[in-house]
């Protein structure tokens, strides 16, 4: 009766290279592995190939902190994020995968009157698009989180908040065996420790692409490679607006659970969740220096306790069990880079991911595997196209001081 | 469970010295020396807590301070290791996750429903239907979890410390001792760090007859007579950072060690081994019996059973049986048992049976063991079962080679021992002893010395290459010592048979989610959560790898091991943080804004005079007579050398090669994408003098944005941030060169010194620096001053204008006469994608002159055409729209408020906002949303207040 639980059934399995896919994607992170499926369920497109150099998830999608939300702050962003969170709020059916988002709300604390000043942008424009988001006053945040301490830190205590119900945090490797398994029996292949070395052109548009396991050919190649996404660009000889930094994270031993919503903080430089496992985890901004390095750093680990302790006084004697560190493909204007490119038939980008990109995997697999089948740029995803770095139409999603996770 | 009738002579517990404690509202008698688990141990106490998901009893494992079994409460901090905290008088300690109690635990009835917990269960549940999640998920929830958080700020006080030595060696036993010696002797100033509160590592926990005890006694002695090694006991290096910056943490303290060279000699993580019901309490590895016995006095058991695979769990078999507990057989993984060993003697004469190729296959009990059934290791073969209230494992263990890992070193499998290696070592990083592989006696300290030695070649003056290569010679000639068993896992047995304590991840576990495809160590780690508890995988990642390699037919160097991730033990926020200051940056006059009863705020980590009275009354002042107002928390950069107007013109889109001396200029900073960043005014003093001024929070990027663009470039200039160094006033309205010329011999005529002009001199006899500039758009001088007299300069000036009604006014009343003049706030009215063009800056852009960072986008920018413009506007009804409300066109935002507040002067409401350029005319209308309500304004694209400026000008 209960032989779901346990199966022989494999999540993915292995196959050997074809000679030709109709569509290669490169990078198996949530982006790779949302196009592929989407190819495959919305327009039966199922010739696709995922190249990995890594296991499934090696990259920013296993590592991130899984903040699922849509309180954006431009009329680009807003409405896509929220596409996004619709898809995930249906996604553990879709794939009869119990992905665990789990919708505790996302609160963003403002200590500064441009703090203040900033989330109140938010709030309208959210509203104004019809998004659940608000302004809340500190004595509603402490209802919210009980254990809260508003003012221990004397210079920044907390004045407001932005409060957006629909927001929380996923089990985001699930999310990951989910889509992959979904491919999976869709007929799409995954090919994990495959490394693309190269994309091969002929007269503007591309041909193939060579790997550590052989070369194949291919109509479209997408580079969904978060972290690298420059340098498989270069590939085909295309320059990307983008400077990779690493982001850092941690979490604490587990404890009972004292944390409903997600809490961030830009002025503390903090944001901190409770997972269902009871884990606290925390993140803060990207380095400051670019790095392709994973190497972890103390003073990341210092801060994370300092601005921690900052909100939660009472956390002094939890303990950090793990850091670690990702990279991410920072653009000027912290929004994305999607679509066609001109001058490569065939070559498409979904890419600047910068530190947010998790929440847009389904909406960007969805909409990327539309422009493949339809061979047109779905409105949704046009403002953030390539060409806008030229066109000075940048989407500011960067505002003069936001965490965006 | 007991105390030793007599303790042995290497006791750390001193029993004339008795202790009490509280112990789950029982009273515990401990001694001095004690750890709580000893004590526990010793008043009977064995079941410490309740695992992670089946809530099945747990004892005293590792002994270590590693696994998970002895976590309780201790003076309100949750999750400390008992085994390794010393009893203090009083302490209050208590169990987790049981109710009630560890003994009696009612959540146990979770393992009668094991069957619907397989591995990666809750992914294949709960979700359906969708509604239901939430529900399933708050009850899971509160399941998970094992510390309590209360909300109460716990009393401790804690520090950080920074230090430095030429080599840091990490551990104390013997290697990490003749490593310490090794380097000191060679003239290197060595800290040693160790985890234990006392030195000499598993050494000083054996027999105190064995030859090792006695060897880390004498070494112990020499190294605390070295005067250049240092030496932290109690502490453990939890992370190899970056520049070889060492993270050590001693109880709440954090320190930083910056070392030139570091040395691992952190000995081995002893293993459990898997068999069927292998968590019972009364299961421990032979070091947690070891330290029981030869340091606490403490008798673990009555009747014993070893499991062992190497020579070491003999010597635990005899000092059990030296300690009067009966060993009801010894069992060897290997297929011969060496019987000329002083132990093997020993266990013969006592007439232990000894079982040369038989393992534990598994254990039976309730709470607490009550026999074993051992079998052969091959699998074939009768069982014997044999009672026991204690089964010792002894089974190796893993090299902790944690640390160089972090510092980028690669662990490779020696197939021989069994053992993942460090290898390719990061720069300047040692390994030796047991965490290099090294486990015979004798090479342990052979090899200590030699890493020591290595590691403090080239810090002194003394070449000791010889000394290395000869010890290397000796230690290739010892006997290498194998301490692991083939495999990590036992044949066939019945009971869960645990890998993962921590996380309760049983063999079986593991097998189905390598057969659902998580075949990888990496996937397989995150789908069966194996090695993703407390310990982070230091019991239980081997066997992972084990099993990992055997169901998918590859070798454990094909399957790889997981990186290690600091930190290596888990360290509190507290420790990390240490004393956690807030400290307030006051401006030099900050006693006189007290004094006049102004309401003072914190911006940023200044704290400035927000108001004195109301907006009205002092903009009146500013407006008709004189206000003086602190602008000390500018930022001020001092600028010196041939090349200043090359790195103006760098930096500034604006153009500085006509600055003529005693002439200051507003600019504009943008980075390399051509977004506002900063504006200031910078001021030429000399010749080759500039003195520049930022905004109070951009200062530190500023400077540090001039250094970098300085660096790698041969411009002679001299950047000093001297924002400390000065206070400052500005004296502003129609009587401010009346006031400021009763303090100053200077010359304040127009033509002397107009408008943007800027002179140095003396104001009440202080030497000081003056702008003539209009921030507030009336006559008016900032006054920059050496900051100590701050207070004089305050009051010269408010004596001096008291004549004129002169009055202060702060920081409120200063944001509604800047808007006044549509003077920007960078960062406020502009965000991270405003370009100059669009932010009524053009003027300042400057295309003509050679190079500026952010031309090249700006300049792009002005090709494209500019869709959007930052404007004034005047509400038609008076209303003020809130900060960051939207500008609405059919339904649409299409820009936003940005600042916004009443003038009295003007007695009208006027602001900034975004809005579409098209709409960037004087007189346009714009629709604004403002708490839910419809706000006319009407734009206005020049200063509201004296839009010529000939009130500052004058
Ligand atoms: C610490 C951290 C915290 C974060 N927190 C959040 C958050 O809270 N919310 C949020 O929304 N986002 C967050 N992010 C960002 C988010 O994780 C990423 O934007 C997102 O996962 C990107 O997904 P992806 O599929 O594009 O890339 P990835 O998951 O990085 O996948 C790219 C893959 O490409 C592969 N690859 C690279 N080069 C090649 C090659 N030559 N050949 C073959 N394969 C290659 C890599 O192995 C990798 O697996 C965070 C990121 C980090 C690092
Ligand atoms: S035993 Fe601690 S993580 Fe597995």
């Amino acid at each position: 009766m209960l032989n779901f639980l346990s199966n022989d059934k494999k999540m993915w399995r292995r196959h050997t290279l074809k000679s030709s896919y109709e569509v290669v994607i490169v990078g198996a992170g949530i982006h790779g592995l949302a196009t592929a499926y989407y190819l495959a369920k919305n327009h039966g497109i199922t010739d696709v190939a995922l190249f990995d150099k890594g296991y499934l998830g090696a990259g920013a999608s296993g590592r991130n902190t899984a903040i699922i939300r849509a309180n954006y702050r431009t009329a680009e962003g807003v409405p896509f994020y929220e596409e996004s969170l619709k898809l995930y709020e249906d996604l553990a059916r879709d794939l009869d995968y119990n992905i665990m988002f789990s919708q505790r709300g996302h609160l963003t604390l403002a200590h500064t009157d441009r703090g203040v000043t900033g989330l109140r942008e938010r709030a309208e424009m959210n509203q104004i698009l019809g998004i659940n988001s608000s302004m809340i006053k500190p004595e509603r945040v402490k209802q919210l989180v009980p254990t809260i301490c508003l003012d221990s830190n004397p210079h920044y205590p907390v004045m407001a908040a932005l409060w957006h119900p629909p927001g929380g945090v996923i089990r985001h490797d699930a999310v990951v065996w989910g889509y992959a398994r979904g491919c999976d029996q869709m007929g799409v292949q995954i090919h994990p420790f495959t490394e693309v070395k190269a994309i091969n052109t002929r007269d503007g548009a591309v041909q193939s692409v060579t790997t550590n396991r052989g070369e194949v050919k291919a109509k479209f190649v997408v580079n969904c490679t978060a972290g690298h996404a420059s340098t498989i660009a270069q590939m085909v000889n295309v320059d990307l607006p983008i400077t990779t930094h690493p982001l850092q994270a941690c979490v604490t031993e587990p404890l009972k659970p004292f944390l409903d919503p997600v809490i961030v903080s830009s002025t503390l430089h903090i944001y901190v969740s409770q997972s269902d496992r009871g884990e606290l985890v925390i993140g803060q901004e990207i380095d400051p220096f670019s790095s392709y390095s994973f190497r972890s750093t103390l003073p990341f680990l210092e801060g994370a306790a300092m601005h921690l302790l900052d909100l939660f006084p009472c956390l002094s004697e939890v303990r950090f069990l793990r850091q670690w560190a990702g990279i991410c493909d920072m653009t000027p204007d912290y929004s994305p880079i999607m679509g066609f490119v001109e001058g490569v038939d065939g070559f498409i980008l979904d890419v600047g991911w910068g530190t947010y990109g998790f929440k847009a995997g389904p909406v960007s697999g969805k909409r990327i595997a539309e422009l493949i089948a339809t061979r047109k740029t779905p409105n949704l995803i046009r403002p953030f196209r390539l060409s806008r770095f030229y066109e000075n139409d940048l989407v500011g999603e960067k505002a003069a001081a936001s965490v965006s996770h | 469970m007991s105390r030793l009738s007599t303790p042995p002579s290497s006791t750390l517990v001193n029993r004339s010295k008795p202790l009490v404690f509280e112990y789950n509202g029982r009273r515990i008698d401990a001694c001095e020396g004690d750890t709580v688990a000893s004590a526990l141990m010793a008043s009977g106490v064995d079941i410490l807590s309740r695992s992670f998901k089946y809530h099945r009893p747990r004892g005293h494992l590792c002994g270590e301070g590693h696994c998970p079994n002895c976590m309780m409460n201790v003076d309100g901090s949750p999750n400390v290791r008992i085994c390794s905290e010393k009893v203090c008088n009083g302490m209050v300690v208590k169990h987790q996750n049981a109710i009630p109690s560890p003994e009696f635990d009612l959540l146990a009835i979770t393992q009668k429903f094991d069957f619907l917990m397989p591995a990666g269960f809750y992914y294949k549940i709960f979700h359906k239907p969708r509604f239901m999640w939430p529900v399933f998920e708050h009850f899971i929830r509160k399941v998970a979890g094992l510390g309590v958080v209360d909300g109460k700020t716990p009393p401790y006080r804690y520090e950080r410390q920074h230090l430095r030595a030429d080599v840091v060696v990490v551990g104390g036993g013997p290697s990490g001792l003749s490593a310490a010696l090794g380097a000191a002797e060679a003239g290197a100033s060595v800290t040693l760090v160790e985890q234990d509160s006392f030195l000499g590592g598993h050494f000083r926990f054996q027999n105190p007859e064995s030859s090792g005890f006695k060897k880390v006694l004498e070494l112990e002695k020499q190294v605390r007579a070295k005067s250049n090694i240092r030496v932290l006991t109690g502490a453990v290096a939890f992370g190899l950072y970056e520049g070889n910056m060492l993270g050590v943490v001693q109880g709440r303290r954090t320190v930083r060690i910056r070392a030139k060279r570091v040395v691992v000699a952190s000995g081995i993580l002893e293993r459990p081994f898997v068999f069927g019901n292998n968590d019972l309490p009364g299961i421990m590895l032979g070091r947690a019996v070891q330290r029981l016995l030869n340091l606490y006095g403490v008798q673990p058991g009555k009747r014993a059973v070893v499991v062992g695979s190497n020579d070491r769990a003999l010597d635990v078999a005899a000092d059990l049986l030296h300690a009067g507990v009966e060993v009801a057989a010894y069992a060897d993984q290997r297929e011969r048992i060496n019987d000329s060993l002083e132990s093997v003697k020993l266990l013969k004469s006592k007439g232990v049976a000894l079982l040369p190729a038989t393992t534990a296959v598994s254990a039976d009990g309730k709470m607490h063991i009550r026999s074993v059934t051992l079998g052969p290791v091959a699998g074939r073969g009768e069982n014997i079962r044999l009672d026991c209230d204690l089964l010792v494992l002894s089974v190796g263990g893993d090299p902790a080679i944690h640390l160089v890992q972090q510092g980028g070193a690669r662990g490779f499998f020696e197939e021989h021992r069994v053992e993942f290696i460090a290898k390719r070592l990061g720069e300047g990083h040692f390994v030796a002893g047991d965490s290099n592989g090294v486990h015979h006696e004798d090479s342990i300290l052979l090899d200590g010395r030699r890493a020591g030695l290595a590691a403090a070649q080239g810090l002194g003056s003394v070449d000791h290459a010889a000394e290395i290569a000869d010890l290397e010679s000796r230690l290739s000639a010892n006997p290498a010592v194998v301490l692991n068993p083939k495999t990590m896992v036992a044949p066939d047995g019945s009971g869960k048979r645990f890998v993962c304590v921590c996380e309760d991840v049983t063999e079986k576990d593991v097998c189905d989610a390598i057969r659902e495809g998580f075949d990888g160590i990496e996937t397989l780690k995150r789908y069966s959560t194996v090695s993703m508890g407390p310990c982070q995988g230091k019991m239980c990642q081997m066997s992972a790898i084990g099993i990992c390699a055997r169901e998918t037919n590859r070798t454990i160097e094909e399957t790889g091991s997981t990186v290690s991730r600091p930190p290596f033990i888990p360290i509190t926020l507290g420790a990390l943080t240490g004393r956690n200051y807030h400290p307030h940056k006051t401006v030099p006059t900050h006693s006189r804004h007290a004094a006049l009863n102004a309401k003072v705020i914190s911006l940023g980590d200044w704290l400035r005079p927000e108001m004195y009275s109301n907006p009205a009354e002092e903009s009146r002042a500013v407006h008709e007579r004189v206000g003086l107002i602190d602008v000390s928390t500018l930022g001020r950069i001092d600028l010196r050398g041939t090349d200043v107007v090359k790195l103006l013109d760098k930096v500034y889109i604006n153009s500085w090669g006509n600055l003529k001396v005693g002439r200051t200029r507003y600019g504009v900073m943008c980075d390399d994408t051509g977004i506002v960043f900063d504006d200031g005014t910078c001021a030429r003093l000399g010749d080759q003098h500039y003195f520049m001024t930022t905004t109070t929070s951009g200062v530190d990027g500023v400077y540090q944005w001039l250094t970098s663009w300085m660096a790698g470039t041969s411009l002679d200039v001299c950047v000093t941030n001297v924002t400390s160094g000065y206070g400052g006033v500005n004296i502003a309205g129609p009587r401010a060169k009346e006031v400021l010329g009763k303090l100053t011999s200077l010359n304040l005529d127009s033509k002397e010194f107009p408008y943007m002009g800027c002179v140095q001199g003396q104001v009440a006899g202080v030497p000081c620096i003056l702008f003539r500039i209009g921030f507030v758009g009336e006559l008016g001088y900032e006054v920059h001053f050496p900051s100590f007299y701050g207070e004089y300069m305050w009051d010269v000036i408010m004596d001096a204008g008291k004549e004129f009604d002169i009055r202060p006014f702060g920081v409120e009343t200063q944001r509604i006469l800047r808007l006044q003049k549509s003077h920007i706030i960078i960062g406020q009215d502009t965000d991270a994608i405003t370009n100059p063009l669009e932010a009524n800056l053009a003027w300042a852009v400057k295309f003509d002159k050679p190079d500026f960072i952010g031309r090249r986008a700006i300049f792009e920018a002005k090709k494209q055409g500019i869709k959007k413009s930052l404007v004034g506007f005047v509400t038609r009804h008076g209303e003020v729209p809130e900060e960051g409300t939207q500008v609405m066109e059919n339904g649409y935002s299409v820009g936003r408020v940005t600042s916004a507040r009443f003038s009295p002067h003007l007695n009208k409401s006027i602001g900034l906002a975004w809005v579409p350029t098209a709409r960037a005319k004087d007189g346009q209308p714009i629709l604004i949303r403002s708490k839910g309500e419809w706000v006319i304004a009407d734009v206005v694209t020049h200063p509201f207040y004296d839009p010529e400026g000939a009130r500052m000008k004058g």
